[in-house]
């Protein structure tokens, strides 16, 4: 082995140019790949992270206005949720698990010791945690005892908690002022874009007596895997609605719907075209390296023929032949391949922060079972690139191959 | 013929015929019959075109022949499979080419070395051989020098030292002096006559140098395929 190492080294060295040239094709075919990849798992990342923020298997409802006649009602009319749907959905469409409801509240301060904000209030049920994709929270967010109980409790967001109590850390377990009523801060929550300060709906049901009109209702379903079933939901949905308020069930823009199961559905379709996509073009891109690898190497073999007809002379087997060139192009696009690799993964470290801040990627990065997967795959590729090469050398006679000068 | 004289011949050929195919095919060997004994020193001489080239290919086993028998060493020689031919090529014959054939990016040693390689011997074993080689040829303070760093006399006498490395049974030299000066070929003739009265070593030289065939013992003349004289 030492000795099929020191023929490889010497033959190398012999030829830095050509070496150095297959080299860089590799490395550059492998670098794309790894970057490539990175990139994509940096796409499926983000969408993954989002989709588990925002608990998928829900249908999200708003008020609409009605675009066809039905039963003598003209179109143009408003279609405004209640919060008793809630419970009509819950028992008649299959497979919900959960509904929730969320309403905003405006009209009036949010006092605290500090200072005071008027962004309104959102009265919400617990589920609206995973609905605002909400995760990072100190504390807790609403609870059922909360509605159970209609308790006076309130999450805020930590740049309001700041402005209130001159410290977010000084804010959970401290009483505000709203609606001229006293507040316990419950949980104290950070997130990039969403600032909105959250109460139990029960409890401001309780307070101001309400009209029971809802801004927006979330339906959770469970066991549903296919588009179609999702769709199947939102139907039944759309049909328990249209009978409670009187629209025609085919009429889409009485009631908006979000149906975030199909969308997950269809995004996750996108996902694994987008992966196998980008496997195809780094295989595609890999494959050029190859075709490089096995075109220089053709160059190689010509050039050393003579040079294999004095091998083949004093003894060399045709088996020997094909091993030296083989070793050669594997010991090429090992080499040089590792360093695209270990080049790539370090450019997507080095970019991973910039594009997780700028492009949205989550965590764009190859983890090392690919990276090993991408390695053998290099091994492999290099062996077919030495391989016709190889055997072609095989095929000239020693007698002509001495005679090529 | 008894089996004690077979093994005594060295190259035994019995109408061996070669053709080369094409739209005209060239018969290039016509029936040569030729015996070559343990040794000899022995030169084949022809013109441009005459088949010595050829004849000297199917003796070095880098080519086939068409019909006849050929035996080295008491080996049948006709239709080996490309690993046979390497191996018999290997242990029983050492080149020496007109042009040396030396790997230019492998040093002296390792010239000389390469086909023990092909014989699976170890390094330090290898290199061992191979300098005691060198040093038969008074090459070894140059062996750690490229083949572009030496003299034609002395890359000829890598070859041979090449060519010896594995004790072969049959040296082949083709127009060993052809590349060098008179003075330097009379060197490399002597060092081929030397090695024949030392060891007793079989070696043919083929060769269109009337000086060259005068320094062996036996001349043997190919004409137009055939083998004029076998004196």
């Amino acid at each position: 082995m030492f000795d099929l190492f020191r023929e490889i080294s010497l033959t190398i060295k012999n030829n830095k140019l050509r070496t150095v040239l297959t080299g860089i094709a590799v490395a550059w075919g492998i670098f794309m790949l790894i970057v490539l990849l990175g990139a994509a798992r940096g796409v499926v990342n983000n969408f993954e992270a989002e989709s588990s923020n925002s608990s998928v298997n829900s249908i999200r409802l708003w008020s609409g206005t009605t675009s066809m006649p039905y039963k003598g009602y003209r179109d143009g009319r408003w279609i405004r949720l209640k919060d008793n749907d809630m419970e009509a959905i819950a028992n008649e469409v299959d497979k919900v698990s959960d509904v929730a409801i969320s309403t905003s509240v405006y009209g009036f301060n949010i006092v605290g010791p500090k200072d005071y904000i008027s962004s309104g209030l959102e009265a919400v049920y617990p589920d609206e945690c995973r609905t605002q994709r909400i995760t990072d929270i100190k504390g807790r967010f609403i609870n059922q005892k909360d509605i159970a109980d209609h308790r006076r409790t309130i999450v805020i967001h930590r740049d309001n908690a700041a402005l209130l109590f001159g410290d977010s850390d000084k804010a959970l377990g401290q009483e505000l002022q709203a609606m001229n009523l006293s507040w316990k801060v419950v949980g104290v929550y950070d997130h990039r874009w969403r600032k909105g300060t959250f109460i139990p709906y029960t409890t401001y049901k309780a307070i101001t007596g309400g009209d029971g009109y809802v801004d927006q209702m979330t339906v959770r379903v469970e066991n549903i895997s296919t588009d179609v079933e999702a769709e199947q939901t939102e139907s039944q949905v759309r049909s328990v609605l249209a009978r409670r308020h009187e629209f025609d069930p085919e009429d889409s823009n009485a009631v908006w719907v979000w149906n975030q199961f199909a969308n997950y559905l269809k995004q996750g379709q996108a996902m694994i075209y987008l992966n196998i996509a980008v496997w195809v073009i780094g295989i595609l891109t890999l494959l050029t390296g190859v075709v490089g690898v096995s075109n220089i190497m053709f160059v190689s073999v010509r050039e050393r023929v003579h040079e294999i007809g004095i091998r083949r002379a004093i003894g060399a087997k045709p088996k020997d032949i094909i091993i030296q060139i083989l070793s050669e192009s594997v010991a090429i696009t090992t080499i040089f391949g590792y360093i695209g690799l270990v080049v790539g993964m370090g450019m997507l470290q080095l970019l991973s922060p910039i594009l997780e801040d700028q492009a949205g990627f989550v965590n764009p990065t190859v983890d090392i079972s690919l990276a090993l997967q991408v390695t053998a795959a290099l091994i492999i590729a290099g062996a077919i690139a030495g391989l016709f090469p190889a055997v072609k050398a095989t095929k000239v006679k020693p007698v002509e191959a001495l005679r090529d000068e | 013929m008894d089996y004690a004289l077979k093994k005594d011949k060295v190259i035994e050929l019995r109408d061996v015929n070669k053709t080369y195919p094409g739209i005209v095919p060239l018969h290039v060997l016509k029936d040569i019959t030729l015996d070559i004994r343990k040794g000899e020193l022995v030169s084949i001489m022809g013109a441009s075109g005459s088949g010595k080239s050829t004849l000297l290919n199917i003796l070095g086993i880098l080519d086939n022949y068409d019909s006849g028998t050929y035996h080295l060493d008491g080996v049948l020689i006709k239709d080996l499979s490309e690993n046979r031919a390497a191996e018999l090529r290997n242990r029983m014959i050492g080149f020496v080419f007109q042009s040396f054939n030396l790997i230019n990016y492998k040093n002296a040693l390792e010239n000389v070395a390469l086909p023990l390689f092909y014989q699976g011997i170890g390094r330090k074993k290898r290199n061992a051989l191979a300098m005691e080689q060198l040093e038969r040829m008074g090459l070894a303070d140059r062996a750690h020098h490229l083949p572009s760093e030496l003299s034609g006399g002395q890359k000829q006498r890598v070859a041979i030292a090449r060519a010896l490395v594995t004790k072969p049974s049959l040296i082949l030299a083709d127009e060993p002096t052809g590349a060098l000066d008179s003075k330097t070929s009379k060197e490399v003739m002597q060092v081929f006559r030397d090695l024949n009265n030392d060891t007793g070593m079989t070696i043919v030289i083929v060769t269109h140098d009337p000086t060259v065939g005068a320094a062996t013992d036996r001349v043997i003349r190919i004409v137009d395929g055939r083998i004029e004289n076998n004196v």
